[in-house]
């Protein structure tokens, strides 16, 4: 395991390091001036700018300055917004927690709806179970999330009129900034409204969470029938099988766990593909979070912005992928000895 | 371990009274009771600043004039007429160069988290915030920019000579000449009233930013939290010398789509929703109705004419007549607007019928292009506005039917489109070729249609993005300003609309009503006849009564003009 | 010179005829074969067969509903947008926009990731590991995060769209083609014909390709459909193509303002999306299929 735990860790120091030099270098491929863009003071005077160019160490070579961009962001500071003229950081802190939110959220609904489909299709190979299981999943990668959103809204907001359609609570309850995480926020709260604030915030995750974890939850099906197909034809549940198991016990007590062990591994990879469907669908739900800001920021050539951005949200998907592959590890001893991960 | 069970027993109990609140969604008489105490108004940008003195967006002033601040006088029906607000009562001079205020004495400026008064509204309130924007040397002068686009479009600096203090509540304004627009334009929505003994604070504090950031006014509601993009809420300021509004709680969701906004009303988020879309939609709903008010403004497509080829008289013709406003009008207004034939509406007092209109006339347009040399068209950008106004409800549609319009005289058109705070700074730093924009009147008078929007030392100050400055049209303002004789005055801008229409830095589209839309739960008049809203008068009726309502069909009012 | 021909030949069909073979009997795969094929057709010959121009619009026609609406009109078949432009002959544009560019963009960066991938199975050591790395970074990124950065780096605009997307796909082709490249290698028959002292680009180019081309079909069907949907968000987030270009996506959003008068100007747009997605899996499944039954022969 230490082994394991310091290849890792190393390997997420060197995508760190790439992570950074990228976004430094993007600096660079942006129109206008590098300093402007590093430290997205647009309206900077001369003076300023010369102060700039030399917090950044500007003038020196091309190593040195990327050692002055890597203090910056070590510190915390990713420089202002263009367009908002607001410390960058800030602004991520209070948007980055609403995404997580909403992409655990909706990787719990893809888990919970796609695992379980996934091996009642495997347990029913080759049958209309199956084959109606594979189509709806078909179906579902194949539906552009933005669309979906729009017909969820349309028919679960207006048409239905029982989930609220935009952002993350209802904007009448005073929820205070703590984690940025709602539900922890509203727990943490002392408004007399505590519990009403509770329902509308679960009432506002729902609609977002679900559209976002349709894509997801049919890969996890694909991924829970193949990883079961192929837990059920090995020689263990064979063996189970002549010692006079019953099928159901088979299932819950052999085959369920070790199929798991095998869709775990996957998480971590589909979470980035989650996360990328929660930008656009944060943008059609209003939900305050980074992607849509994100999303903004692209549009009105917020360079500093996107920069920043980006390698928040790179990490963010990075480590949660590492965190997968240490559960994955915790749980599958074999795993830990690959040289080459996967 | 008996109290750990007890404890864990407590909890679960806990857990399932709230899951089954969540599920069924119980105790509805307290979500009730606060959303009947609160209002919802989904706006359609963020404000760039809390002071009005600083901006002339209708975002900002709508977000801050009437809900923050008083002015001293303000405009008491639709007509020319002025009331008192914070000064009881004036006196002018017969020469009109000296005009005091008596102002009221039990005003109360906001008790904030980030600011405790400890005196009434006086006259150092009054002197602090005028002279903010008269006197550069004023400490609060060059904060925020020190840019004061209403004030310096009607030139306001040369007009006054100084703001004097005569007691405590006494101030006087001495003026250098007569100026007939003086008291109109004090009445507008920017010339509110900041407190002089936060600035006070602010100063020591050296955070003077802050007094456009957080602000302290005597209006009716007071600021609570601001986060850009996302929303405002307001609270009740309880001390309001009106009496406190009714509603505890004004919550602005910022919402720049406008479909966005439209769901969010259809979908009872907000309560009021500003520039709705798809009126058809809204007043085929029984629980929603939909109201609009003719308002003094005036929708355009503006040219660049400091930049090629808008440097060119005779392109700007050109393009103007290859423009089919009633089209545009159809589409974009849906017939809710009048064709605009020059800047000045049909219900202004000096209107002229007699101004001659620019037709539609591609065949005409394509030769003045040959004749200004461009036989082979060209390629310039337009910039579309991203926010819904009173005057362009839709201003990327127009723009795209006027790229279509303009093809045909073999003009290639790029739409440029920004979030709106960006596409008015970059507006006023002349980064375009043309762009399409509006203006609307603060005040009655119809100087507020000239000076502002096409006055030479509009044009300087980047708050005329057409830049264009045209000294016989700058006297003729000046001559229809120095008198109070209405029929001299009407000719005076009379001549001024005729140079517009030849010289056409802008091209005059509409005149349109602004619509509003709300649950018919919310009751109390919220747009106001002259510049922005209010939410001082606002009720909310329980939903008791709104089931009443439904019942009889007949009493639900669906469009009130 | 005639011994060749005295013993019978058996017919052997190539891997590539056992797969069609394969495919052929499976109907399902059938439907979105000719589906596809209709797209393609549609694509090309769009300028030809629309009934109207995609942006010009004509201004006493707007927001006509589709023609089996009461209010429609049969010779706006799907009805019109808010500028009265004809929505089937946007969509059938959109398909070259949309469908055809997704196509293009894939055979185009199928071209370079296999030429590049195969040079690269042929190199060993340092440069190999670091390239193996290299890969794996880019591929743990999502093709439309990392389609949305080359965008932010390059500007909004349809043909930047189109490079990010080639951009983003590359690495994919490069990766499955070395990794196809690298298995073949090993297998007896090259082998063989190396012992027959062929060079490695002879082996490449007559052994291994026929043997790994179903392999990269039925990775660029998936290329495909994730290109589809990007240059899609792409268009309906406005970074994509821009207006008035008749691209799905944009088409999409455009209608968004008018989405609950003129619902159809988002349904049509959304289900021409659904559709060049779902024909487009559906034989990707149906070569993956295939694929697995001949192995299991």
């Amino acid at each position: 395991m230490l082994t394991f735990t310091l290849r890792r860790l190393s390997l997420f120091i060197f995508t760190m390091l790439v992570l950074t030099l990228l976004s430094f270098s993007l600096s660079f491929l942006f129109p206008g001036d590098t300093v402007i863009n590093h430290s997205g003071q647009i309206n900077a005077t001369a003076t300023e700018l010369a102060q700039l160019n030399k917090v950044y160490q500007m003038d020196k070579n091309i190593f040195t300055q990327y050692g002055a961009y890597l203090t910056h962001i070590l510190n915390g500071d990713f420089g202002y917004s263009m367009a908002s003229h607001s410390p960058i950081s800030i602004e991520i802190i209070k948007l980055l927690p609403a995404t997580i939110e909403l992409s655990l959220v909706a990787l719990f609904i893809a888990m919970l709806i796609g695992i379980p489909l996934g091996f009642i299709a495997a347990i029913n190979h080759n049958k209309a179970s199956d084959n109606a299981i594979l189509s709806f999943a078909m179906l579902g990668y194949s539906i552009p999330v933005f669309w979906l959103g729009l017909l969820a809204i349309l028919i679960f907001s207006i048409g239905l009129g029982w989930l609220p359609s935009a952002g993350q609570i209802s904007l009448l309850f005073e929820i205070e900034f703590v984690t940025g995480v709602q539900f922890i926020d509203i727990l943490l709260s002392d408004s007399p409204y505590k519990w009403q604030a509770f329902s509308n915030a679960s009432a506002h995750i729902i609609l977002p969470a679900c559209v976002i974890a349709l894509a997801p939850a049919t890969i996890f099906i694909r991924l829970s029938r193949a990883a079961m197909i192929e837990v059920l034809a090995a020689s263990y549940i064979r063996a189970a099988k002549a010692k006079g198991l019953s099928f159901k016990q088979i299932i819950f007590r052999h085959a369920i766990r070790n199929a798991l062990i095998q869709i775990i591994r996957h998480v971590g990879l589909q979470f980035a593909n989650l996360v990328t469907l929660a930008m656009v669908t944060e943008v059609i739900f209003s939900w305050p979070g980074i992607g849509r800001w994100m999303i903004e920021s692209i549009s009105q050539r917020d360079y500093t912005a996107i920069q920043s951005g980006l390698l928040v949200l790179s990490c963010f998907i990075f480590i949660i992928h590492i965190l997968t592959d240490f559960i994955y590890a915790a749980l599958n001893p074999l795993a830990r000895g690959n040289n080459h991960g996967s | 371990m008996v109290v750990l069970t007890m404890n864990f027993k407590s909890i679960l109990s806990l857990i399932i009274v709230a899951f089954i609140s969540i599920l069924t969604g119980c105790n509805e008489t307290n979500i009730l009771s606060l959303s009947e105490r609160s209002i919802i108004y989904c706006s359609e940008g963020s404000p760039e600043t809390f002071n009005p003195q600083l901006s002339i967006s209708g975002t900002t002033t709508d977000a801050s004039a009437k809900q923050l601040y008083n002015t001293l006088i303000i405009y008491t029906d639709k007509k020319n007429t002025l009331g008192p607000s914070l000064a009881k009562s004036w006196h002018v001079t017969r020469d009109g160069k000296k005009i005091t205020f008596y102002l009221r004495q039990d005003v109360k400026f906001h008790h904030t988290s980030y600011f405790t008064p400890t005196r009434l509204f006086n006259a150092d309130d009054v002197l602090f915030s005028f002279n903010r924007v008269l006197d550069k040397k004023h400490p609060f002068h060059q904060v925020s920019g020190g840019q004061y686009p209403f004030f310096q479009s009607v030139n306001f600096t040369d007009l006054v000579e100084k703001v004097e203090k005569i007691n405590d509540f006494t101030v006087r304004f001495i003026l250098k000449r007569n100026d007939s627009s003086f008291l109109a334009n004090l009445a507008t929505d920017y010339a509110v009233i900041l407190s002089e003994e936060y600035g006070q604070t602010l100063q020591n504090k050296s955070t003077p930013h802050d007094i456009d950031i957080l602000p302290i006014g005597t209006g009716p509601f007071k600021l609570k939290d601001y986060r850009v993009g996302s929303l405002i809420r307001f609270y009740r300021h309880d001390a309001y010398w009106q009496g406190k509004a009714k509603i505890e709680q004004l919550v602005y969701d910022i919402s720049p789509r406008e479909t966005s906004r439209l769901t969010k009303l259809l979908a009872n988020e907000c309560d009021v929703s500003s520039y709705p879309i798809a009126h058809g939609k809204i007043t085929e709903r029984s629980d929603l109705k939909l109201e609009s008010i003719t308002s003094l403004n005036v929708g355009y497509f503006g040219f660049n004419t400091k930049k090629e080829p808008f440097n060119n008289k005779l392109v700007r013709q050109a393009i103007s007549l290859a423009i089919n406003k009633q089209v545009l009008i159809d589409t974009i207004y849906q017939g809710q607007a009048a064709r605009a034939k020059s800047i000045l509406p049909k219900t202004s007092w000096a209107y002229d019928s007699e101004t001659p209109e620019l037709g539609y006339d591609p065949i005409r347009a394509k030769s003045l292009l040959e004749v200004a040399g461009y036989t082979q068209g060209f390629t310039m950008d337009l910039w579309a506005m991203p926010v819904q106004r009173t005057y362009n409800p839709n201003a990327l549609t127009m723009a795209k039917l006027i790229q279509a319009d303009l093809k045909k005289i073999g003009v290639e058109v790029k739409i440029v489109s920004y979030e709106w705070i960006t596409f008015l700074r970059r507006l006023s730093l002349g980064e375009h070729q043309s762009f399409l924009l509006g203006w609307n009147a603060d005040h009655p008078d119809p100087d507020n249609f000239f000076t502002p929007m096409l006055s030479c030392s509009s044009s300087e100050k980047g708050s005329n993005p057409t830049f264009w400055c045209n000294k016989e049209f700058d006297q003729l303002l000046k001559n229809a300003l120095s008198t109070t004789n209405i029929s001299k005055r009407k000719s005076y801008y009379a001549k001024a609309m005729r140079i517009i229409n030849e010289e056409m830095p802008l091209l005059p589209i509409a005149h349109s009503k602004r619509f509003q839309a709300r649950g018919i739960d919310v009751e109390g008049n919220i747009l106001e006849d002259f510049g922005g809203i209010s939410f001082y008068q606002v009720t909310k009726k329980p939903k008791k009564i709104q089931y009443e309502d439904l019942l009889e069909p007949g009493k639900a009012e669906k469009v009130s003009n | 010179m005639a011994r060749e021909k005295i013993y019978l030949e058996e017919v052997f069909p190539s891997p590539f005829m056992q797969l069609w073979g394969i495919f052929r009997k499976t109907p399902v795969a059938m439907v979105g074969f000719c589906c596809f094929i209709f797209l393609i057709i549609l694509a090309i010959f769009a300028p030809i067969i629309s009934p109207y121009s995609p942006v010009e619009g004509h201004l006493d026609m707007i927001l006509l509903p589709p023609a089996w609406h009461t209010d429609g009109n049969v010779s706006y078949l799907l009805g019109t947008d808010e500028l009265g432009r004809d929505m089937l002959s946007r969509l059938m544009y959109g398909t070259s926009l949309t469908f055809g560019l997704s196509f293009i963009v894939v055979i185009f960066s199928l071209v370079i990731g296999v030429v590049i991938g195969s040079l690269s199975a042929l190199t060993k050591g340092i440069k190999s590991s670091f390239l193996n790395h290299f890969l794996d970074v880019i591929l743990s990124i999502p093709s439309l995060l990392l389609a949305i950065i080359i965008v932010a780096i390059l500007g909004p605009g349809i043909g930047n769209t189109v490079w990010a997307i080639a951009i983003v796909f590359i690495p994919q082709f490069i990766h499955i083609t070395r990794y196809a490249v690298k298995e073949e290698f090993r297998k007896d028959y090259v082998l063989a014909s190396r012992l027959d002292g062929a060079s490695n680009f002879r082996i490449l180019y007559y052994s291994v390709f026929p043997n790994i081309v179903e392999r990269l079909m039925s990775q660029a069907t998936l290329a495909q459909s994730a290109a589809i949907l990007d240059i899609a968000t792409l268009g309906f987030l406005g970074l994509g193509a821009q207006i008035p270009l008749p691209e799905w996506g944009a088409i999409l959003a455009n209608g968004l303002e008018h989405f609950y008068i003129a619902p159809w100007t988002v349904y049509l747009p959304g289900l021409a999306i659904l559709f060049a997605v779902v024909a487009t899996n559906l034989v990707g499944e149906g070569i993956r299929h295939a694929l697995k039954l001949r192995k299991e022969n």
